[in-house]
């Protein structure tokens, strides 16, 4: 008898509480998820940003750490909740585009309600500024000479260093005359390309400054304004979709959000975005600013979804 | 840089500046004090507050708490058992038996002065020799660090108390365990039977803290709890008379250098260097017969090189901008907030902020004395609460620190899980430490060999032509396998002439 009251009990709670007053929103504390450690680039880049978020919000936002497996770990948990809003992830191209097409994970491209995207960096390749490889042409020439000799390296299988050098050598028809080195991480990447064991990385623009490092081409639409000698991908004879790369990142809730609870989540990021604090912060951080609207996300994150296939495939992933 | 000091010595002397380097000293002790609660923990939790300090407080918060957590992480392991961090673990093998003796004090003083000459001498060593530090630290390609790791994994002969084998079998549990997730060179998911939780692996810490602190609860558990409170007595740090340090002083002295070498290397950490320190001193001290029953020279060889490891990894991560370890990314993380960009051009660009730096860590490293002596008074009246209040409270500690490191509450499932596991092995006379060894160690060995055979194009005796480093390492393994079998033949063959 008691056990069936209890029971009662919970079954009338479960059936009250998906009732959510989009006006009231938000009335509990919104939780933005770093799918990594903490003090790495995207947890940073969001504690930069929640004050901003939750002062635009008219309400509190506080950032949480749930790092492991490529950032699946914490977007397989977040896919799995109600989407009532108050539980929102960063995501970056690699956890919301690459790892579900690589992994047996528990989400796809309709597990989200996209709501804005905060950031892209086009990616470049690079090597060690005493190596003798001055363009994407002496790359070829050298791979074509001795294959099997060259070697290049990113931060582990399936990650954006990883995609990035693909795209490079398979745009250059190359890929099979190099060695691929995964390191756990771009730190130790880095150091070996210092040291000389690889000769090839791919990364940010912000990665490539740490060290003395020539960049050999650049992801993008167009020339970079910090390095204008250096050549698009498009322009080394490279064709889409390998010819432009971006670490994009941006706000994701469980699919199913109430259109009226995205559209103040959208005003507010939008808001933040804009906020003098937070441009500061993208500038002292190094931090590309690239800000799209829920409708506008949702079409960028669906056709990237389906382009980075072929980047996928090339890697043999 | 050197020029910088006086300028630097200016920025340290503000009151901010003190007040930053006294309670972030202090506030690493207390937390690398807490079981369950390690550097790692402790850093990220200070974390948030960095983000509006000016650059040089910023940096020296973290590091005043990274430093104060390594030392503070001994204070657990002596007394009660149950490191917080990987990197006490070793600490425990000798600090606790001593600790049991009736000698806590003497086992904290032998620690607690280890700890700072560790960390004195490493930031010494960082002031006047980073950058030829740093060159050494890029002679350690994938192969010369495979076979550094391999040295590493003979000292679970040394750590297994007892059985011989028991002690291997444990390592070959570690090593298992850290092969479960996705595979480092090719991606592949390994053991997670299609469950996502697993994608990342088991949690190092959970598994840690499992089979160190949760298992010592239970064994005291199911030992009768004794109702009269008092775990150990302590009443406070006894430093040790300097007469005490006659034969210790060689010890000492290699174990700092172990500490500082590996803490220079990316990648390889105070775990690591602690085990490899405490072999050694096993190995070449003349008390080495005694160690893992409460010998201080084991205190010191692993106090000593973990704490050297915190100078030492900050080497590559200034001259180079590759972090060492996880805590050093952060602070690399938190230059960049504060528009510096970390690189080989770091010193050279900011000589007074990286001069303020350095002599901040070897102020944090003095203050780790005083404020190690005066916590630890404070501390003692803790230790006389009810034995069961006191394991309640380390079992709490210890969800509260896994739980934090990634969020995830299956890490505490993963943790009750090894906490079990490991009290029926310790029950059937498996030693931990090995398991540990093997759970540090296996993901760099794993990645290191494998990326080896990449660049040898699969050939492993090309490791060592050409290696002249990892041919050294190499030897130096098989010397330290077959040296423990050689005296006891050697032994044996005296008793009988």
């Amino acid at each position: 008898m008691t056990l069936q009251r209890v029971a009662a009990f919970f079954a009338c709670s479960l059936l009250a509480a998906p009732v959510v007053a989009a006006d009231d929103f938000p009335e509990r504390p919104i939780n933005l998820i770093a799918p990594f450690n903490a003090g790495g680039g995207t947890d940073l880049l969001l504690r930069g940003f929640a004050p901003h978020f939750a002062e635009a919000i008219g309400g509190d936002a506080f950032v949480s750490n749930m790092a492991g497996g490529s950032g699946t770990v914490a977007a397989s948990a977040l896919q799995g909740q109600r989407p009532d809003g108050y539980q929102l992830g960063y995501f970056s191209i690699t956890v919301s585009t690459i790892q579900p097409q690589i992994k047996n994970v528990p989400y796809d491209v309709d597990s989200w309600t996209p709501i804005c995207s905060v950031a892209a960096s086009p990616t470049l390749l690079f090597t060690n500024a005493d190596t003798p490889y001055q363009t994407a042409a002496d790359v070829v020439e050298a791979a074509n000479a001795e294959p099997g000799k060259l070697v290049y390296g990113s931060s582990g299988p399936g990650a954006m260093t990883h995609l990035t050098t693909v795209a490079a050598f398979a745009g250059l028809g190359i890929l099979d005359k190099l060695k691929h080195l995964p390191f756990q991480g771009s730190g130790p990447a880095v150091k070996e390309l210092t040291a000389g064991t690889i000769q090839f990385f791919g990364d940010t623009e912000i990665l490539m400054t740490r060290g003395d490092f020539r960049p050999l081409m650049v992801f993008n639409s167009e020339r970079l304004e910090s390095y204008p000698d250096v050549p698009t991908a498009t322009e080394t004879g490279i064709k889409a979709p390998l010819n432009e790369l971006y670490l994009w990142g941006g706000l994701f809730a469980p699919a199913g959000l109430e259109p009226e609870v995205t559209a103040k989540l959208e005003a507010a990021c939008e808001q933040a975005v804009a906020s003098e604090g937070f441009q500061d912060f993208a500038a002292t951080s190094g931090t590309v600013i690239n800000y799209r609207g829920a409708a506008e996300f949702e079409a960028f994150f669906r056709q990237q979804y389906e382009s980075n296939g072929a980047l996928i495939e090339a890697a043999g992933l | 840089m050197l020029s910088s000091l006086p300028d630097a010595f200016a920025i340290l002397m503000t009151l901010e500046g003190l007040l930053v380097l006294v309670l972030g000293t202090a506030l690493g002790i207390v937390l690398g004090a807490m079981p369950g609660i390690g550097s790692t923990v402790a850093v990220a939790m200070v974390l948030p507050f960095t983000l509006s300090m000016g650059q040089a407080p910023a940096i020296m918060l973290l590091l005043a708490v990274y430093a104060g957590s390594v030392y503070g992480g001994s204070i657990a392991a002596i007394l009660i058992n149950t490191p917080g961090t990987p990197q006490s673990a070793a600490t425990c093998l000798d600090g606790y038996p001593m600790a049991q003796r009736g000698e806590a004090g003497l086992a904290l003083g032998w620690a607690t002065v280890a700890s700072v000459i560790g960390g004195l001498v490493s930031a010494v060593v960082l002031i006047f020799a980073a950058p030829q530090l740093a060159a050494f630290a890029l002679q350690f390609g994938p192969i010369e660090t495979f076979t550094l790791i391999l040295l590493g994994m003979t000292c679970i002969v040394s750590v297994s108390t007892g059985s011989l084998v028991k002690g291997l079998l444990a390592g070959m549990i570690g090593i298992f365990l850290s092969t479960v997730g996705g595979d480092p060179i090719v991606g592949e998911m390994r053991f997670t039977f299609n469950n996502w939780q697993l994608f990342a692996g088991f949690n190092l810490l959970a598994v840690v803290i499992g089979v160190f602190a949760l298992s010592e609860v239970l064994m005291r558990a199911s030992a009768q709890l004794s109702t009269a409170s008092e775990l150990v007595d302590f009443k406070g740090v006894t430093l040790p008379r300097l007469a005490m340090w006659k034969g210790r002083r060689r010890t000492l002295g290699k174990s700092v250098l172990i500490g500082n070498m590996i803490g220079v290397l990316p990648g390889t950490g105070a775990a690591t260097a602690a085990f490899i320190s405490y072999a050694e001193g096993r190995r070449s001290s003349p008390n080495g017969d005694k160690f893992g029953t409460g010998e201080p020279d084991g205190i010191i060889a692993s106090e000593a090189a973990n704490n050297a490891v915190t100078g030492g990894a900050l080497v590559p991560t200034m001259a180079l901008g590759i972090p060492g370890d996880a805590i050093t990314a952060v602070m690399l993380a938190t230059l960049t907030l504060h528009g510096i960009t970390p690189g080989p051009k770091l010193v050279e660009d900011n000589p007074t902020l990286i001069a303020a730096i350095f002599a901040g860590f070897f102020v944090i490293n003095l203050l780790l004395l005083p404020l190690g002596l005066v916590l630890s008074r404070v501390a003692a009246p803790i230790l006389r609460v009810k034995e069961a209040f006191m394991m309640t409270a380390i079992v709490l500690l210890c969800a509260v620190g896994v739980y934090f490191v990634r969020g995830n509450p299956f890490d505490l499932a993963v943790m009750g899980a090894a906490g079990v596991a490991g009290f029926i092995l310790r029950r059937q006379g498996f030693p931990m430490a090995p398991l540990v060894i093997g759970m540090v160690l296996g993901p760099t060995l794993e990645i290191t060999l494998r990326q080896g055979l990449i660049l040898t194009d699969g050939s492993f005796w090309a490791f060592f032509y050409g290696h002249p480093i990892a041919l050294a390492l190499g030897l130096i393994s098989v010397f330290a396998l077959i040296f423990p079998l050689l005296r006891q033949f050697m032994s044996m063959q005296r008793r009988s002439l």
